[in-house]
């Protein structure tokens, strides 16, 4: 578990973040990126010498300021809950895969069939179902001519 | 020999993973507590984590739970000795009594400070405090 993917798990959770200046911020974690550029809300802001407070909303705080964060012992035991439930889904998700595979292919040929029919047609068939595909053979005309009816009946 | 071994000479955080580690941060502190996770960038997560302050020759610890350190904090780091931990020429001394000890430390090196800048400035030597102070922001 990467710190930062730490620091994702810890959303929502309360923290404290001290900034390289001293500063330090406590509030909620809203969200984090991959720079550690971070959303707190319900924050206490504290000066480095910890005698000055104030209170604020929400704030916004760039990952390059921060020297370090603390958060709350539980957040640790989740990564290990959450990593483990994400092994037990990857498994059966490759169960899952390997049973149908079969399947996958059975669907990939009509498709294969409807991808050829869309590269004759050179109007603009936006409802184009399968059964343009079977209208292959027909002039481009034709093919034009099924929205303008369906542009008329809406009418 | 060592010679075989692409990643000879090249350090590894990753070694140290699990391991009872001392950091120390850029601003001076030194945190004690066992490394869980590092990445590319150095960025290290301690689990029961301790500040320990030096004094002199005592010391006090403060329980600081988890940490997510910002690699470029970081100064250097270490394995703690379990053997040589349990016999340490240092005297520990309660939270209240370090932080007091600390305090008066820093008012003695803030004194001894301003007796050197005004000696300098009566040799026309002006050394601007603030900047050495705020060594770190």
């Amino acid at each position: 578990m990467l710190p930062l993917s730490l620091l994702k798990t810890a959303q929502s959770h309360p923290m404290l973040v001290e900034l390289k200046n001293g500063e330090t911020y406590n509030g909620h974690l809203v969200s984090c990126d991959s720079w550690m550029n971070i959303n707190l809300r319900d924050v206490i802001c504290t000066s480095k010498d910890g005698d000055r407070f104030w209170r604020m909303p929400e704030c916004y705080i760039r990952g390059s300021t921060i020297k370090y964060l603390r958060i709350p012992d539980e957040v640790i035991d989740m990564v290990k809950e959450d990593a483990q439930a994400k092994s037990r889904n990857r498994a059966e998700m490759n169960k899952n895969r390997g049973g149908n595979s079969s399947q996958n292919q059975n669907q990939r040929a009509p498709r294969s069939g409807n991808r050829n029919g869309f590269g004759v047609r050179n109007g603009p068939g936006g409802g184009g179902g399968l059964g343009n595909g079977n209208m292959r053979p027909g002039p481009s005309g034709q093919g034009n001519r099924p929205p303008a009816q369906g542009n008329k009946l809406r009418k | 020999m060592d010679d075989l071994n692409p990643l000879a000479g090249t350090a590894h955080l990753l070694e140290e993973v699990d391991k009872k580690l001392m950091v120390l941060l850029r601003d001076g502190r030194t945190l004690i507590g066992y490394l869980r996770s590092v990445d590319q960038f150095a960025n290290l997560v301690l689990q029961r984590t301790i500040e320990r302050i030096h004094v002199g020759n005592e010391y006090g610890d403060i329980p600081r739970g988890v940490f997510i350190i910002r690699g470029e904090n970081v100064v250097l780091l270490g394995e703690i000795d379990r053997e040589k931990e349990q016999k340490l020429p240092l005297k520990e001394i309660s939270v209240d009594a370090i932080l007091d000890a600390q305090r008066r430390e820093q008012e003695q090196r803030q004194e001894k400070h301003r007796l050197v800048s005004k000696a300098l400035k009566e040799r026309g030597l002006a050394v601007n405090a603030d900047i050495i102070n705020e060594d770190f922001c």
